[in-house]
């Protein structure tokens, strides 16, 4: 449990020097992590740590500052800064704090770890690698079980702790043989138990069942304008970049989102449904508090296609005069469509399956250009061979409204789940 | 300001033990179209010990700068290292007998700015954007600064010290076509604490205006169009070619991974013209943007040659791969947090420059492109790489046509490196680079320009 005493203290510290407003989020972690390189055990890692971090307001100026030392030295020398830091700011009546929200606990998930069910069942997925998976090298994997408490105190009234535990698993693998080797290629979840095999959840055991035949790969010896089918591991690529680059806080004050007037009106075909949930009971990684300090609540981003909501911090929202976000993002779910998913690909005449991408970000109006990676020429209905150096441009926005199936099938990562989504309105290139 | 010497410690050691104290300190100040939209430093410390016992390590950490928790991580992570030694039973060789003893720090000399100095600085380039530059639909003027400190003790004799800083300013404008944005961003900065490396903001306003015109003919430009083009890759990209297309492939830890690069050690992997280096600290008599004298498991660096002249020469190494490899450890490995273990890491990897001049270069091609700045990257296993390209135009008969819109570029590295057949005699460092493996870690890129042919993406 999260010692509160030392965030009240802080909080005491500020008020003191005289803060108009303030906010302290003190966090500790414990953290045991076993990893594998090269395909054996290599390091069982034990972190434990701290943070405080401090938000001063005083006569419109405001200064953050974080530091992970709890003694009461340091945290007086802590807010000392952040006041420094406040006084040399400018004066922006937009900087404010969370209104008084009657107190709560939130808990979540386990507090400490199964070390021997962690080493166990990573054991047998390397085993199970060796067995079933002869050509593929696991190039890195880790299961670490992390523990976060958290305490969010200010000025006020506000008063929330959160206890939140799980585990995560993550690896990169690339298959071989002879000279030839295959694109990496990864995926991960999260869990608060570890009641299966590690190879049964997220997508893991369909890309590692991929992965060998991605060794030999064909050119397209052409340019097409066609469809992609982007699958639940690479279409969180494309969320982020779509949230980032047109909800964010950033691109609605900078003025640079091409939906920044969008609210309330289409911006993606109206088969597409996008939650933020923190709250969801499917989700392993929730948040019970907001950046800003407000309890998080789920919120609805793209309702069929339609926008409602900016992902706007308590900052944003007084800066642009639109409404605050119920959360801070992530935790994504797409509702699922009603195609099954081998139907969407029997579906397609001429296109990829894209498993990920690798290439430059996405500008501001959303134009991206990027490699798809361990993925598939798709003819005819028919999933044709892997593909090698093949170029796919478009734009996000411009993809969002030409979503033309989702499936009924989605994957849970522990972190949000996502379907397979059909999409046309790109160029793909070979070489 | 942590304890510069560890020696102390050394007694409780049971292990082949690496007992490291690190502070980050970072600052990041942002004005977005006049807006102070960020105002935060940040302060990370703490120590860790890392163990190894028969081919098992063992790892622990804490934020407490004591005495007794420097004992408490020494005895968990021999205890993580016994427990895994328990259960593979490895039996490994012991780890390379290197050493070494350094104390480098990058202190200024000079009297520190205050909050207020600092954030006065950056509002004198925002103003100075918002009253001179036209057409800006937004602009953002951001003050990201990084020092990181360390101290080590390894049981193999080395202690060490260091302290390197970085400071960089990032300016990033963007245009409106026709309703959308068009961007366009640029780092300035290097080594060193602020003070050391930006005087005064008009110092910036010459390449903020630079930029600025770009931004303008990007404002014009045209989509790339897709394929395999003759390309002249300006030296400022020329760092990340290094970095992405053969830097990650010769990690040795990826290499043990499964990278194709093996197949090519001791034979040609690049026209003649190309050398490839990772280097230490110190390149062509000047220091790099991230000095390493000794890396965080206590090796001495030495520059890790990876092409000369065409031919792939080796790998860059940890103690342990370069027991497997049995060669000499060349000093890569690098945490970015005291809570983070040593992995392998690109330094500072940059091409040789050649003998070409740029203009020349430009002139010999009929029909391709001149790609002038870099975003992100990516490398592969089997040698495919990406990165983005924000800036490039157009060359028609040896002339700079329109500037083109954003695009990736990609290829197999040891393909697309004997398609070389000019290399330009300048040397340009990157000196605000980080690189995402497992952790963050800051890098130098470096290089000249060079012509080849590659993989553009359009339509």
């Amino acid at each position: 449990m999260v010692d509160k005493d030392k965030a009240r203290y802080g909080l005491n510290s500020l008020k003191k020097r005289g803060a108009d407003k303030a906010h302290v989020i003190l966090s500790e972690s414990a953290r045991h992590e076993l990893n594998v390189e090269s395909g054996d055990f290599s390091l069982l890692r034990t972190t434990y740590n701290n943070n405080i971090s401090f938000r001063v307001i005083k006569e419109n100026k405001q200064g953050t500052f974080s530091a992970n030392k709890l003694d009461n030295d340091s945290i007086d020398r802590a807010a000392e800064t952040v006041f420094t830091m406040a006084q040399a700011s400018e004066e922006d009546p937009a900087y404010a704090i969370a209104e008084k929200q009657p107190p709560d606990v939130f808990t979540r998930g386990r507090e400490k770890p199964d070390l021997d069910l962690m080493y166990k069942r990573l054991k047998i997925f390397l085993d199970t690698i060796h067995q079933q998976y002869p050509k593929t090298i696991i190039r890195q994997a880790s299961i670490d079980f992390t523990a976060y408490n958290y305490s969010f105190l200010n000025t006020n009234g506000v008063d929330f702790t959160t206890t939140i535990g799980y585990y995560t698993f993550g690896t990169i693998f690339t298959s071989r043989e002879g000279k030839k080797a295959s694109s990496f290629n990864y995926s991960h979840f999260c869990s608060t138990e570890l009641d299966h095999e590690l190879i049964e959840y997220g997508s893991i055991r369909t890309l590692l069942d991929q992965s060998s035949g991605q060794i030999e790969l064909k050119n397209l010896d052409r340019k097409f304008d066609g469809e992609i089918i982007i699958t639940p591991d690479c279409l969180n690529s494309f969320i982020d970049s779509f949230t980032y680059s047109f909800l964010s806080d950033y691109s609605i004050i900078s003025g640079t989102s091409i939906f920044k007037d969008s609210l309330n009106m289409q911006v993606a075909d109206s088969r597409l449904t996008l939650h933020a949930a923190p709250l969801s009971k499917e989700i392993t990684t929730n948040y019970f508090v907001t950046r800003d300090g407000y309890r998080a609540e789920n919120c609805t981003i793209i309702d069929k296609g339609v926008l409602r909501t900016f992902l706007l911090s308590l900052y944003g929202a007084n800066k642009t005069g639109k409404k605050r976000a119920l959360n801070n993002g992530n935790c994504y779910i797409i509702e699922p469509g009603d195609m099954a998913q081998e139907d969407i690909i029997r579906s397609v005449k001429q296109g990829l399956l894209v498993c990920r991408v690798s290439g430059g970000r996405p500008n501001d109006k959303g134009d991206f250009s990027v490699v798809a990676k361990n993925s598939y020429y798709i003819e005819n209905g028919k999933v044709m061979f892997p593909v090698h150096e093949t170029m796919i441009t478009g734009n996000i926005a411009d993809l969002f409204m030409n979503f033309k199936a989702i499936s009924k099938e989605r994957i849970n990562f522990g972190t949000g789940i996502y379907p397979w989504v059909l999409a046309g309105g790109v160029t793909i290139s070979g070489k | 300001m942590i304890e510069k010497n560890l020696t102390g410690f050394i007694a409780e050691f049971p292990e082949y033990t690496e007992l490291r104290m690190q502070e980050n300190t970072s600052l990041n100040i942002a004005y977005v179209n006049g807006n102070l939209m960020a105002n935060n430093r940040n302060v990370q410390s703490g120590i860790s010990a890392r163990v190894y016992k028969n081919g098992v390590w063992g790892f622990a950490s804490h934020p407490d700068l004591t005495e007794q928790s420097a004992k408490s991580v020494v005895k968990a992570a021999t205890d993580n290292a016994r427990f895994l030694d328990s259960r593979e039973k490895r039996g490994n060789p012991s780890l390379p007998q290197v050493s070494g003893t350094m104390e480098k720090a990058f202190f200024t000399k000079k009297k520190r700015l205050n909050q207020n100095e600092l954030i006065g600085f950056l509002k004198e380039i925002d103003v100075y954007i918002g009253k001179n530059l036209h057409n800006v639909m937004s602009r953002t003027v951001i003050l990201r600064t990084l020092d990181m400190e360390k101290s080590l003790i390894t049981s193999a004799g080395t202690v060490s010290y260091s302290m390197i800083p970085r400071s960089n300013i990032i300016i990033l404008l963007s245009a409106d076509k026709e309703g959308a944005p068009v961007e366009l961003y640029n780092v300035f900065g290097s080594l060193g604490q602020f003070e050391d490396v930006f005087e005064n903001p008009g110092d910036l306003f010459k390449g903020i205006d630079v930029l600025h015109g770009h931004l303008m003919k990007k404002r014009e430009g045209v989509f790339a169009q897709a394929g395999v083009k003759e390309c002249i890759l300006d030296s400022h990209l020329a760092g990340i070619l290094a970095h992405e297309a053969l830097g990650h492939t010769t990690e040795a830890d990826l290499i043990l991974g499964g990278s194709v690069a093996p197949e090519y050690l001791e034979k040609e992997a690049a026209s003649p013209l190309i050398s490839i280096i990772d280097f230490a600290n110190t390149a062509l008599e000047v220091t790099c943007p991230v000095p390493v004298y000794i890396d965080d498991e206590g090796t001495p660096a030495k520059d890790a040659v990876i092409i000369d002249k065409g031919i792939l020469k080796g790998y860059m190494h940890s103690k342990e791969t370069a027991l497997h490899f049995s060669v000499n450890p060349t000093g890569n490995a690098r945490a970015y947090l005291f809570s983070d273990e040593p992995i392998i890491r690109m330094r500072n990897t940059a091409i040789l420059p050649g003998r070409d001049k740029l203009d020349d270069m430009i002139k010999s091609i009929d029909d391709g492109y001149y790609l002038l700045m870099p975003s992100n990257g990516q490398a592969d296993s089997t040698g495919e790489f990406t990165f983005g390209i924000p800036l490039g135009y157009e060359i028609k008969q040896g002339k700079l046509q329109k500037a083109i819109l954003d695009t990736t570029i990609s290829g197999i590295a040891f393909d697309m490196l004997k398609t070389v057949t000019m290399v330009s005699d300048e040397m340009v460092w990157e000196n605000g680079g980080f690189c995402g493996k497992k952790q963050m870690i800051p890098v130098g890129m470096g290089g000249p320009a060079i012509k080849c042919s590659i993989m553009i993406g359009g339509k």
